[in-house]
């Protein structure tokens, strides 16, 4: 009995680690079964129908299909003309100064057409032979049809997500619109990353403190995207409410306007446009257009002094940018 | 008084009597000793106090867990802001650092007094630090007195909580971090030699051999004893570390460092996501 | 024997040491050659390094933590991929997740190296305080150090296994890694109504910050007064000499209280103690007093209302009041602004 008592625990070790062993099989049939990304993600919302353009009165959905993002670029000037896909509006011999097959810029006349179109290919950083056949300016090229959906797709973000936002927010409003330039940026291709967190993450309860964290690291982005921190949005000590201050309320609506541009506009062949793609760092999109209008975004901002203090300073204690 | 305390009970030995040769306020009060830092301090601390019940009769709210004074406004820099403005937070903050100041001076005085090592207000010097880090030298390197935190209870936590999220992530700043492993091994370290004492006083007829026991325990249990002095060398090197990284922690934030989680890409260029 | 700084010199003893075997217990043996550092003597410290008394206790304690550690670098490695270069590269952000729910994690990069390291150093941990209670009891001490062990793992099982049980899935506990643990505590206090209006968590740092000024009182007392050997505290509760007087008394000059070589640890070892024992109330108490500790210290009265607080759909607030604004602007005519369905997130 003495010896037993000498050796149990020794024994007691060494019997545990000998299970441990008889353990080896289910590890390694757990680890057969490897996933790669931990947890599971928020169920979507269901969705219906797509966004469509009023505005524009084309009653096209904007939505920009896998196909038509295939095979755009720099237009093959050498390739013959096919005018069986053409509609009928386009001539068969280009003569200038005359308007042809102009489906979504109904508002110009030629020469302001030509001023769209130069701005147009300014703002993308190339030529008019990227779009179009040189020798006939009014062929539907793909790379053109694809620029019409962006056109429609530019439109509707101004008109129904960034026109509300700075009807009901006027301290927040700049003099400008979003145009090719905003998210291209002077490249045709433009530099897109990662997605952020699904807009589902913004009226969901969080299951968990490990979930909650996703959603604090993408909120790190959408700060630094914007160049503040928390405090320009939340409330510190009330963090999650939205009632505080109308930042938190402009970035749920700009928000729900990237998640339509990523799913609805935008096939998912392409990555995703997050806040950072507009606003490169600065409250406002530095490059918004602002043909006829009289301020530029740099100057907007030295107007609107009051937007660089965080909203809250005077509800909550310190803490100014 | 303590049934020893007479033969200690001696004047002179003080700091203003090195000064001018004597010392009017060298006396007992009570048991309080008086000394002229003594004055000064209660003095400065009563001031204080009529001006904060002044400052949170004008704002209006009693209750002892939210009155709250604020600090000037940005508007006002680094110059004296009105009373009803953050000018009542000046002067409350200003006779409490002096008051705080002339207590430390204080145990000078008794430390001379008792003639004993000067190692307790030294520390207790170190602790105003602190104080003066938050209140003083972060707000004149910042630019601006609005940078110091409120005098309030609940105010000066909110004030905590903006100044974490206002560098996006405050627990990533590695001073933070590595004062409270401070804090966390005080804590330790003081549960482990106040257990070692109070097991073990009195346990045994030969107090030599007690003590010989407290070394063979720790040996027995973690391989090293650190010994009846050596304790308490590492309990106040300890407080003093923390507070030196407390220091570091508060004053690289904004001055130097504005994004904490951006100092942990230095070794990453930082690009969208 | 204690290297004596100062004080009265001490005869030099021939102590009986405790018996070299304990017949008990098979591992119940002290090891080691004791070697000295003779540097540490320049701060007043003891030189000597060793024995170790091993015990089975100890060493069950050892290895399950030595596994864990092990499982811990192994499961960083596979985050990585195994490129053991960027894993030490970034060393500081790889993070080990718990699995979401309860029970068995489906793998093990999703949850599994976590659920394996937990229990390896629960068991640790377990072990280590009977080694504790083993050891006192050797020595016929008075159990306050075995009551500090199993509060503080009573805090770290409280963060780690209680308060994830309760609240139904392991997601709440933190993960395994330098940032990752960091992180939690941001995210702990984001979604639980900003912990700083805790009121145990106010206690917490209320205890935290006084042990550390409650070392640097003790400890500065020490030092400052070891010319006369107030450092033989055990020495001196039986009888005190001036170095103990001079402390008593400057803290009853000073403050107008004081202890005694006694009792001065009792106010350490209760703080010290209070510090887990606050923390563990708080953090249970989270997601279960309240799920808002903002709104809870509002409706307390603790802390003024800095503006409308409204009944969210992303938490459940029942003390707040409700708003009249509408949480978001409605869509525009026609416009359903929503996802495409199931297709969720796009990597």
């Amino acid at each position: 009995m003495k010896a037993f008592r000498r050796f149990l625990g020794p024994l007691v070790i060494i019997v545990t680690l000998s299970l441990a062993g008889f353990a080896q099989p289910l590890l390694d049939k757990a680890r057969a079964q490897d996933m790669s990304s931990p947890g599971t993600e928020p169920q979507s919302a269901s969705t219906t129908q797509p966004y469509t353009s009023s505005s524009l009165g084309t009653g096209e959905s904007g939505y920009i299909s896998p196909d038509q993002a295939k095979g755009v670029g720099p237009v093959d000037q050498s390739a013959p003309l096919d005018f069986s896909t053409q509609p009928k509006t386009v001539p068969h011999v280009y003569v200038p100064g005359k308007l042809y097959n102009v489906q979504v810029d109904t508002q110009y006349d030629y020469a302001g057409l030509v001023l769209q179109m130069t701005y147009q290919a300014s703002a993308l950083g190339v030529q008019c032979s990227y779009c179009h056949n040189v020798a006939n300016y009014a062929y539907d090229t793909p790379t053109k049809l694809l620029a019409r959906k962006m056109l429609i797709m530019t439109n509707n973000i101004q008109h129904a997500w960034v026109d509300p936002v700075k009807k009901d927010y006027p301290n927040y409003a700049v003099n400008g619109a979003v145009g090719c330039i905003t998210c291209h940026r002077g490249q045709p291709r433009m530099n897109v990353s990662y997605n952020i967190v699904p807009v589902e993450y913004l009226d969901y309860r969080y299951k968990s403190t490990k979930q909650v964290g996703y959603a604090v690291n993408s909120m790190y982005s959408v700060a630094k995207s914007l160049g503040v921190n928390c405090l320009f949005c939340h409330n510190s000590a009330d963090f999650i409410s939205l009632q505080y201050y109308p930042t938190n309320q402009i970035a749920h609506r700009m928000w729900r306007m990237v998640d339509a541009i990523n799913h609805q506009y935008l096939p998912p062949s392409v990555k995703a446009v997050t806040c950072y793609t507009c606003h490169q760092g600065a409250k406002w999109p530095q490059a918004l257009v602002t043909a006829g209008l009289n301020q530029t975004p740099v100057e907007a901002l030295a107007a609107h002094p009051e937007v660089h203090e965080n909203p809250g300073a005077h509800l909550a204690s310190g803490a100014q940018l | 008084m303590l049934e020893f305390e007479s033969t200690y009970r001696k004047p002179g030995n003080t700091l203003l009597g090195l000064v001018i040769g004597r010392d009017p306020f060298d006396f007992w009060a009570g048991r309080y000793y008086v000394g002229l830092w003594g004055a000064v301090s209660v003095g400065a601390a009563l001031l204080g106090t009529f001006f904060l019940f002044f400052a949170v009769g004008q704002y209006g709210d009693w209750d002892l867990w939210r009155a709250n004074i604020h600090p000037p406004l940005r508007e006002y820099g680094l110059g004296v802001a009105p009373f009803a403005q953050g000018g009542a937070w000046q002067v409350v903050v200003v006779l409490a650092s002096v008051s705080f100041i002339a207590w430390a001076l204080r145990e000078v005085d008794i430390c001379r007094k008792l003639e004993m090592g000067f190692h307790v207000p030294i520390m207790f010097c170190f602790a105003i630090s602190a104080w003066l880090s938050l209140q003083l030298v972060r707000p004149l390197l910042l630019g601006c007195w609005c940078e110091g935190f409120d005098l309030s209870f609940t105010g000066h936590l909110t004030w905590v909580s903006n100044t974490g999220f206002r560098y996006q992530n405050f627990y990533l700043n590695p001073f933070h971090a590595f004062a409270i492993v401070g804090f966390f091994l005080s804590a330790m370290v003081l549960a482990m030699h106040g257990s070692a004492i109070l097991g073990s006083y009195n346990t045994a007829k030969d107090p030599v051999l007690e003590e010989a026991n407290v070394d063979n325990f720790w040996r027995d249990y973690i391989g090293y004893s650190i010994g009846e002095y050596g304790i308490h060398w590492l309990g106040f090197w300890l407080a003093i570390y923390t507070l030196i990284l407390s220091d570091l922690c508060i004053l690289t934030s904004g001055p130097w460092i504005k994004d904490w989680v951006a100092f942990w890409q230095w070794h990453l260029p930082w690009f969208p996501q | 024997m204690a290297t004596v700084i100062s004080g009265p010199a001490l005869p030099p003893v021939q102590i009986p040491r405790p018996s070299y075997r304990d017949h008990n217990d098979s591992l119940g043996i002290r090891i080691g050659v004791p070697f000295r550092i003779g540097f540490l003597a320049k701060f007043g410290l003891d030189t000597q390094l060793g024995t170790l008394w091993l015990g089975t206790w100890g060493v069950a304690s050892v290895m399950f933590f030595v596994a864990g550690v092990f499982v811990l670098i192994w499961a960083g490695i596979s985050a990585m991929q195994g490129d053991v270069v960027s894993y030490v590269r970034y060393f500081a952000n790889v993070q080990i997740l718990p699995p979401n729910g309860l029970g068995m994690a489906p793998s093990l990069a999703a949850g599994g190296f976590w659920e394996i390291n937990m229990i390896l150093w629960a068991i640790s941990v377990t072990c280590w305080a009977f080694r504790c209670w083993e050891r006192l009891m050797r020595y016929n001490w008075r159990p306050y150090l075995f009551f500090a062990w199993v509060s503080a793992i009573l805090l770290t099982t409280t963060i780690w296994v209680f308060r994830p049980i309760a609240m139904g899935t392991w997601a709440e506990a933190p993960g395994l890694g330098l940032n990752s643990d960091l992180d939690w505590a941001q995210n702990f206090s984001v979604l639980w109504g900003n912990l700083y209006y805790n009121p145990w968590h106010m206690l917490a740092i209320f205890f935290l910050f006084g042990s550390t000024m409650l070392w640097g009182m003790h400890g500065a007392t020490i030092l400052a007064t070891s010319a006369e050997g107030s450092h033989h505290e055990v020495a001196e509760i039986k009888d005190m000499h001036s170095g103990s007087h001079k402390s008593m008394l400057f803290w009853r000059w000073v403050m107008g209280f004081n202890a005694n070589p006694k009792t001065i640890h009792d106010w350490i070892w209760w703080f010290s103690v209070g510090v887990v024992v606050s923390s563990a109330i708080g953090i249970i108490s989270t997601g279960w007093v309240t799920n808002d500790w903002y709104v809870w210290s509002v409706d307390h009265g603790i802390v003024e209302q800095y503006g409308p607080m409204t009944r969210s759909a992303i938490n459940q607030r029942p003390n707040a009041v409700p708003l009249e604004l509408p949480l978001y602007f409605p869509a525009p005519p026609g416009a359903v602004a929503t996802t495409n369905g199931d297709k969720g997130v796009t990597k």
